[in-house]
């Protein structure tokens, strides 16, 4: 069998694992779809609950997942799937996201170019990411809300090799689409202690982004681009997670573990890492309209397993190895990023409700499996419109 | 034997599928010798005074203000009490009414009557209709939105004592001139009595509903009176209920062609 038969069979695999795992998910859903999946489940807890409640001459609420139309009914804008809907809404997102990276770094020491030239032929100066997301969310009932993802990404990296030239790389275009369902799991309030909401989290990444992105380098025209620059991850990828969020009179905030497991290998004969990552934030409503928010965002991503045959990770007869970015054991690493935002809630146009987000900040810790490019800041600025 | 095994569990099968349309299920019949029960439902004490609202969202339609009455005492005596006769399987049809909810709101409560409720929910002026009425489980519920802004109607059944936990039964959007169609299924109602609306968007929009099995009730007047007739004789039970102030009850024997009078007495 030729290698472009077994691409077409590995995409095509992976592409029916994906769907099936959605299959099953959403079939399972649909038994229980006039309720959250936890409700009826917890009487004792609610019993409890209530009697606190009606003690105090509050009453207990089950099952409200209705965001109040605030500012920060909605997570801050680098946050993703933070929230559900209810049956029948729908929810369009545009995101635009800027990261920089520059300055090299190994564990959680920087180290100059010339530090790692020492041991490659190249090593990358920095890096700008932009990306274009756009997003829909859809109440499908009272148990699921779904979503759809759809990247579009720019990257461009700037080099210096041990003769003193410099050269840029760029990659552009869609990356992985990304299909998720949200599932209702518990949500109660009372007047005194808020509002508390728990969502899980599932979906799978679709691998619709280029792995074999190419462009002039020294080493010649239609290079191909190593790890970082490429848009997607070329596998079928399940996205678990829990999302917890809540709130109280002008005060909110949330917690959110979500990962990214790898499912098989891709064309290239590659499995990038797995991602997880934590967000925990707090938000305070200043008014009616605006709300501020902060961010911890933690992320720890793996090494890639086995490597891409047709990139080139050595030069000259001495065997000098390439560059670091294409070497699948400098992959990994882990960082906690500090981001401060705001929400803006726009008044009603025509039963549209309006918000505008924007969201910055930089790492606060980053250990690298490198020499890698450590990053330095990004920020986020989204419109959400639910119909 | 094999076959014995396959009409057991063909028997145990319509059980399970024939089960719960056979279990109470009210019938409407002629009614001999109706008789009647009629009284009052007095308030002993002060009353709450009435909630107000200032209006955040929608203001060009709801009003800059509003107030809601959630217990309506008029010279001592209890508006707006549903009484309920509970335990009649057979009689007299629904009948046709319409329930207006409090100025300035404009919404009602109608119920077409028949074989069923046929309850139809017309808000209108940010008002659903008013504060108590009565629901039917299974029974399809029309709601329309009179409105020109979109309402969020949150339907909950309550449970525990003056329903301190309230469970979500409906959560959804219903658009300017739009309607739609729900039903309390007996399965999220589980046995509780007592239906709460409520207006995500608008907080003065609340209602509180009883839920029915036949069509003998009444929902006290101005001057805390009721009357329910055409009831055939036989013993029952009388309920009087109101959403915060609670539920008594009384044994009542309804003689052939005989009024009989009953009073209830809440308190604050």
């Amino acid at each position: 069998m030729d290698t472009g038969n077994v691409k077409w069979i590995t995409a095509i695999r992976n592409i029916g694992i994906g769907l099936l795992v959605c299959g099953f998910f959403l079939g399972t859903g649909m038994k229980k779809a006039e309720a959250a999946l936890l409700e009826g489940l917890l009487d004792g807890f609610e019993e409890t609950l209530g009697e606190s409640a009606a003690a105090k001459g509050e009453r207990l609420t089950i099952g409200n997942f209705y965001q109040a139309e605030r500012p920060d009914s909605h997570a801050p804008i680098g946050v993703m799937q933070d929230h559900t809907h209810n049956k029948g809404e729908f929810m369009f997102s545009y995101r635009y996201m800027y990261m920089y990276m520059d300055q090299m770094r190994d564990g959680t020491d920087n180290l100059s170019i010339n530090d790692v030239l020492k041991d490659f032929a190249v090593t990358p100066k920095n890096m700008t990411t932009q990306m274009h997301m756009f997003s829909s969310m859809y109440g499908l009932n009272d148990t699921v809300t779904l979503m759809v993802m759809l990247p579009y990404i720019m990257k461009e990296m700037e080099h210096q090799n041990r003769a003193g030239v410099n050269f840029t790389t760029n990659s552009s275009g869609f990356g992985d689409a990304k299909v998720a369902a949200l599932w209702r799991l518990y949500a109660f309030e009372t007047p005194s202690i808020g509002s508390h909401r728990f969502h899980l989290n599932t979906g799978v990444s679709l691998p619709t982004g280029d792995i074999n992105p190419t462009d002039n380098t020294p080493l010649g025209n239609n290079s191909l681009l190593p790890y970082p620059m490429r848009l997607g991850s070329g596998t079928v990828d399940l996205l678990p997670g829990l999302t917890y969020t809540g709130v109280q009179n002008d005060v909110s905030w949330g917690l959110q573990g979500l990962g990214t497991v790898r499912l098989g290998h891709n064309s290239q004969g590659y499995k990038e890492g797995n991602r997880y990552q934590v967000n925990t934030w707090g938000a305070y409503r200043w008014a009616k309209w605006i709300s501020t928010s902060a961010r911890f965002n933690w992320q720890q991503w793996y090494n890639i397993k086995r490597k891409d045959g047709q990139l080139q990770t050595t030069i000259g007869p001495l065997n000098i190895p390439l560059v670091p970015t294409a070497d699948p054991d400098r992959q990994a690493g882990k960082r906690l990023d500090l981001m401060g935002g705001v929400n803006i809630l726009f008044p009603e146009f025509k039963g549209l409700e309006n918000h505008l987000s924007v969201e910055a900040g930089a790492p606060i810790y980053q250990d690298l499996d490198g020499p890698q490019l450590k990053q330095s800041y990004s920020f986020w600025v989204g419109w959400q419109m639910v119909m | 034997m094999q076959n014995r095994i396959r009409m057991l569990w063909c028997m145990i099968g319509l059980a399970i599928v024939m089960g719960p349309s056979m279990t109470h299920a009210y019938e409407v019949g002629e009614v001999q010798e109706g008789g009647t029960i009629q009284g009052q439902v007095a308030f002993l004490g002060s009353p709450p005074v009435p909630v107000q609202f200032k209006v955040v969202k929608n203001p060009d339609v709801c009003g800059q203000e509003r107030s809601l009455m959630k217990v309506d005492v008029r010279n001592g005596f209890l508006t707006g009490a549903v009484v309920v006769l509970e335990g009649v399987e057979k009689g007299k049809p629904f009948l046709p009414q319409t329930l207006a909810g409090a100025a300035p709101g404009e919404g009602t409560f109608q119920h077409q009557g028949g074989e069923a409720l046929g309850l139809q929910v017309h808000t209108k002026g940010c008002n659903f209709g008013p504060f108590t009425g009565v629901v039917a489980a299974d029974q399809p519920i029309q709601f329309g939105n009179q409105d020109s802004i979109k309402h969020i109607l949150h339907t909950f059944v309550a449970k525990g004592q003056k329903g301190s936990i309230l469970r979500t039964i409906h959560n959804r959007d219903i658009q300017p001139d739009d309607e739609m169609q729900l039903t309390m299924s007996s399965k999220k109602l589980q046995d509780s009595r007592m239906v709460r609306f409520a207006c995500n968007r608008h907080d003065f929009m609340e209602n509180w509903l009883y839920v029915l099995k036949n069509p003998y009730f009444a929902i006290t007047d101005e001057k805390g009176q009721f009357v329910i007739d055409n009831i055939p004789p036989g013993h029952y039970t009388l309920r009087a209920w109101h959403p915060l102030l609670g539920l008594q009850e009384q044994d009542v024997h309804v003689m052939p062609g005989k009024a009989l009078g009953t009073d209830f007495a809440f308190s604050g």
